[in-house]
């Protein structure tokens, strides 16, 4: 017990020790701090989590009792571990990264608070995990909520910083008020604040009030998780927040999104409709494809992230909704394999999301801008920097052999068997869903050649990118920490996938491990578990290889369909990295034996002979994304704000400026609407208040009349 | 678009044969005058050249044609009591009159014959009044066609064989040009076409423009002419590629030492 108490207890006392130890020494040493601190934090938080995830007790404990309300009580179960240590996986990297980063602010923002703040959300986000009690979550739920809008308006000189975080503020309370409704409605009905008392207690809901309980906390925890439509906060907030507090917004603030939706759908009400189910994988899908769809089209380094980041959640969406529709079929061993896959790819996310956005804050601290057309070039002042984030673009644009490829393969898989669905309306959702996911996918892909393209390759398009220099080695190290565990997420997922499947083994009641990852190469023992002529099918294809050499589970990832439809997908990222590497090194030696004799000419290259190449002849990220535009241009409406011809002596035209203007479509048909329905509403409300005194009095008199003749009536 | 299909049968082929076979349609070349034996008209013809293309030879009343400098005005036929002989061919081409490491009229001057069959070519034009530039042009139409005989106009110089410059080679183009020959791989070749790309022509030399090409780059083969009809280019290209020999840039021929030991 107290392998795990002592370090959840350490780990608070760590943060609250630092954020009070930052304002006793000197501002510029908070940076220092806030690193090894917060490092530590991260170290005992993967310790805990790593211990709670092998071990298979559940720890429990209570905290303070308060008079009138309860025991508050803390847990930490497989769930909860496993969210707190993709957390310390964020929050370990960026600490590290904060040491030099956080320079910047030196003496124009206090970084003693910046210190404080950035430790207590720690300890708030593992609070909101390891909370056992309504009263605790609410509250830790809340701290977080406040804590990260601090951090986001850390710039507060800036205001754009400042309307972000309101927004992020408004939009998150929005939430915050729709789950403290129903979790204190389940409370009030279970009699007790306990998680597990309101877990025993939902079996007696009716079926209206566990449609409303699912809608209203899908809201709630939607807007953390930044699904459609209460997501546009989102690529306000995290590009206005410094770096590591972006990274740790998109990496670990939206899986809470996620871990609520878990908890809630899963354990404390399980979500038994299909309806539920569709919902979630609707709402995913268009989350993916909305927010890859702006991200293709940004040119400003970090919001595009957060665009990038709203699409990645509803890939994870669509998994849970996946899983949702195949538990409410009674198809447990097809759910177990959705939320694995979904799990898998959110770790994922918070992995190569963190890489991203400490590169974009690497890029930002060396050229001192983010806009992509002002980039360029950088590859050949900060190679390291270069390298890191082209390893997280191709991890998230899906490049076998990295892990975006693993996960996001896995969900079209999961889509794709749907075929063992009995209703023909659920499949037909799920293919227009696949679908979706796939051009999302797509998508990705281009979003991110023009994003590592536009900011690291070609020419420098402004002085200050020009002059970059290299990051500092704390940034690196930061850097480089999602950087490797991108490649051993990818190469190593039939490790990953089996340790997934006994985690959340108490969801699904069910093993997908078994139908995920066939123990071909496990030895004899597991051989028995599948039949003789399916074994021998796979002989052909050569599946067999390194039976006797690689250790552990197999190593192709496989979905087995079942016997209508006795269909066979197999991948193995590891062989893939294996014959990856074996054919560009035997490409390369075959390209150094054939030109061995041949002289090579250096050369500028040809610029169509121009007196001089200047940045702005050559290709800009907006050129790059506009045929994106263009075909979408139904859902992106741009209208032209601004048109400014220059002339030359009236006639010559030199050039013309145009402004565009788009509104997000989120803002242009949910959130617009309802603003102008609540001015409208506002100004017939106003006519009410003239000023007169008497009036007012009048208004009093009549609400206690009302209420005191409702209390009559009632 | 059927009417032009049934248009395009009845027409049948209408290309050149050239070089397979001579081409005989009439107007297909200005012609140049010849040089040679003149008597007593030496001296007023050689005042009627507004180019000085005409000169008296080393040899007594003989007259040499310089290429590089004749614009075919036709003043030394029309408004001459002894009119000039004139050639009616257009296989003008000549070897250049400098090259980077070998001497002219050698192998050196021709692309190797790997090329024979494949030859791409960048065309800059160095400053021209857009004559030469039209029969260059003139070039890929149905009736020169040169794509039958292995020519491709590229527009990158990184594929480039053959660079082909037209015009004197104004003060402003004398980089991009420069740029061209640099950004293209050997083996290289240079053909200067049109009395301008020969001798600054009309325009040059002056404070704008250069006089010709061989100021800039080594040229390996020069077409004459004011501008040269296609079928004169197209002899260029196949010199430059070894196809066919090349002529004199006079008339007549200089004697060389090695002419008369063969």
């Amino acid at each position: 017990m107290s392998m795990v108490g002592l370090p959840l207890t350490l780990i608070f006392a760590l943060c609250g020790a630092g954020a009070l130890l930052g304002f006793m020494i000197p501002e510029r040493r908070n940076p220092a701090l806030l690193a090894w601190v917060g490092s530590l934090a991260a170290l005992l938080a993967l310790w805990t989590a790593g211990y709670a995830l092998f071990s298979d007790r559940v720890f429990h404990g209570d905290l303070w009792t308060i008079r009138a309300v309860g025991t508050l009580h803390v847990s930490l179960d497989h769930l909860s571990a496993l969210f707190v240590f993709a957390a310390a996986l964020v929050v370990l990297p960026s600490s590290i990264f904060s040491t030099s980063y956080l320079r910047r602010y030196l003496g124009r923002y206090s970084l003693k608070t910046f210190n404080a703040w950035y430790l207590l959300l720690f300890a708030s986000i593992v609070l909101i995990l390891i909370a056992h009690d309504v009263l605790l979550f609410l509250l830790a739920w809340e701290a977080m909520s406040i804590l990260s809008y601090l951090l986001v308006n850390f710039e507060h000189e800036r205001d754009e910083s400042s309307r972000a975080g309101f927004l992020m503020l408004a939009m998150g309370e929005m939430g915050f008020v729709a789950l403290a409704i129903i979790l204190l409605f389940l409370a009030v009905r279970a009699g007790s604040l306990q998680f597990s008392a309101l877990q025993a207690a939902s079996a007696g809901l009716s079926a209206t009030a566990r449609w409303i309980v699912f809608l209203v906390t899908f809201f709630g925890f939607g807007v953390k998780a930044g699904l459609v439509p209460v997501n546009t906060w989102m690529p306000r907030a995290h590009p206005a927040a410094p770096a590591n507090v972006s990274a740790i917004l998109s990496g670990v603030i939206l899986n809470l999104g996620l871990y609520g939706i878990i908890r809630m759908n899963l354990y404390l009400v399980p979500v038994t409709m299909l309806g539920a189910g569709v919902v979630v994988l609707i709402v995913g899908t268009i989350s993916a494809l909305v927010g890859i769809l702006y991200a293709s089209t940004e040119n400003d380094l970090k919001t595009m992230l957060a665009h990038s980041s709203i699409e990645n959640i509803g890939i994870v969406t669509v998994g849970l909704g996946a899983g949702l529709v195949f538990t409410a079929f009674h198809l447990p061993v097809l759910a177990a394999i959705a939320f694995v896959v979904a799990m898998y790819h959110m770790i994922n996310h918070s992995m190569y999301k963190t890489l991203l956005f400490l590169g974009a804050g690497a890029v930002d601290n060396a050229a001192g801008t983010r806009d992509m057309n002002r980039l360029g070039g950088l590859i050949r002042l900060m190679p390291a920097t270069a390298l890191l984030f082209l390893v997280g673009a191709l991890a998230i644009s899906a490049m076998p052999p990295l892990n975006g490829f693993v996960s996001e393969w896995l969900t079209l898989q999961t889509l794709l068997r749907s075929a063992e669905i009995p209703s023909t309306p659920i499949k037909i959702v799920f293919a227009l869903c696949g679908a979706g996911l796939a051009l999302t996918i797509a998508l990705a892909v281009t979003c991110f050649v023009k994003a590592f393209a536009m900011s690291f390759l070609g020419m420098a398009r402004s002085t200050a990118a020009g002059a970059s220099r290299e990051a500092p080695r704390s940034m690196l190290i930061g850097m480089a920490i999602p950087a490797i565990l991108c490649v051993l997420l990818g190469l190593t997922p039939t490790w990953i996938l089996p340790l997934l499947n006994r985690i959340l083994h108490k969801v699904t009641n069910s093993l997908a491990a078994h139908a995920l990852v066939p123990p071909f190469f496990a030895g004899s023992p597991g051989h028995k578990q599948l039949p003789r002529a399916f074994m021998a099918g796979f002989h052909n294809i050569g599946a067999q290889v390194g039976e006797n050499i690689l250790p552990g589970r197999g190593l192709v990832v496989l979905h087995r369909g079942g016997t209508a439809n006795p269909v066979v997908f197999a991948m193995s990222t590891f062989y893939m990295a294996a014959v990856l590497v074996g054919m560009v090194l035997i490409t390369w030696l075959i390209v150094r034996w054939l030109t061995r004799r041949r002289t090579v000419r250096v050369r500028a290259p040809w610029d169509g002979g121009v007196r001089r190449l200047l940045p702005e002849m050559t290709y800009t990220a907006t050129g790059f994304s506009n045929p994106v535009r263009v075909i979408f241009d139904a859902i992106f409406r741009p209208t032209i704000a601004g048109d400014t011809k220059q002339t030359v002596a009236e006639h010559f035209r030199t050039a013309i400026q145009r402004q565009r203007q788009e509104v997000h479509i989120v803002d242009r048909l949910a959130l617009q609407p309802i603003k102008s329905v609540a001015l409208r509403l506002a100004r017939g409300l106003a006519a009410l208040h003239h000023g007169r005194i008497n009036m007012y009095i009048a208004y009093g008199l009549l609400s206690l009349l009302l209420v005191l003749a409702l209390g009559w009536l009632l | 678009m059927s009417q032009w299909v049934c248009r395009g049968i009845k027409t049948r082929i209408k290309t050149t044969h050239y070089p397979a076979q001579a081409e005989t349609a009439p107007g297909v070349s200005p012609g140049l005058p010849l040089g040679g034996a003149y008597a007593a008209a030496v001296a007023s013809l050689v005042n009627l050249c507004p180019t000085k293309a005409i000169s008296p030879g080393l040899v007594k009343d003989s007259l040499i044609v310089d290429y590089r400098r004749c614009i075919h005005c036709f003043r030394c036929v029309r408004g001459a009591t002894t009119p000039m002989r004139w050639d009616q061919g257009w296989q003008w081409a000549a070897d250049g009159q400098k090259c980077d490491s070998v001497a002219p009229g050698s192998e050196g001057n021709r692309l190797g014959r790997v090329f024979a069959h494949s030859v791409h070519i960048i065309v800059v034009d160095a400053g021209d009044c857009g004559a030469c530039l039209n029969e260059v042009k003139q070039l890929n139409n149905p009736y020169y066609n040169m794509h039958r005989l292995g020519f491709f106009l590229t527009p990158t110089p990184r594929h480039a064989d053959i660079l082909l410059v037209v015009g004197p080679v104004t003060e402003h183009m004398r980089l991009p040009l420069l740029k061209t020959y640099e950004a293209m791989p050997t083996p290289k070749r240079v053909i200067a076409v049109g009395a301008c790309a020969l001798s600054g022509g009309v325009f040059g030399p002056s404070f704008v423009s250069g006089a010709g090409v061989a100021q800039t780059l080594p040229v390996d083969v020069q077409v004459p002419g004011h501008p040269p009809p296609p079928l004169a280019i197209l002899h260029g290209l196949l010199v430059a590629v070894g196809r066919q020999t090349p002529a004199s840039i006079t008339s007549p021929a200089p004697i060389l030492p090695e002419a008369t030991t063969r």
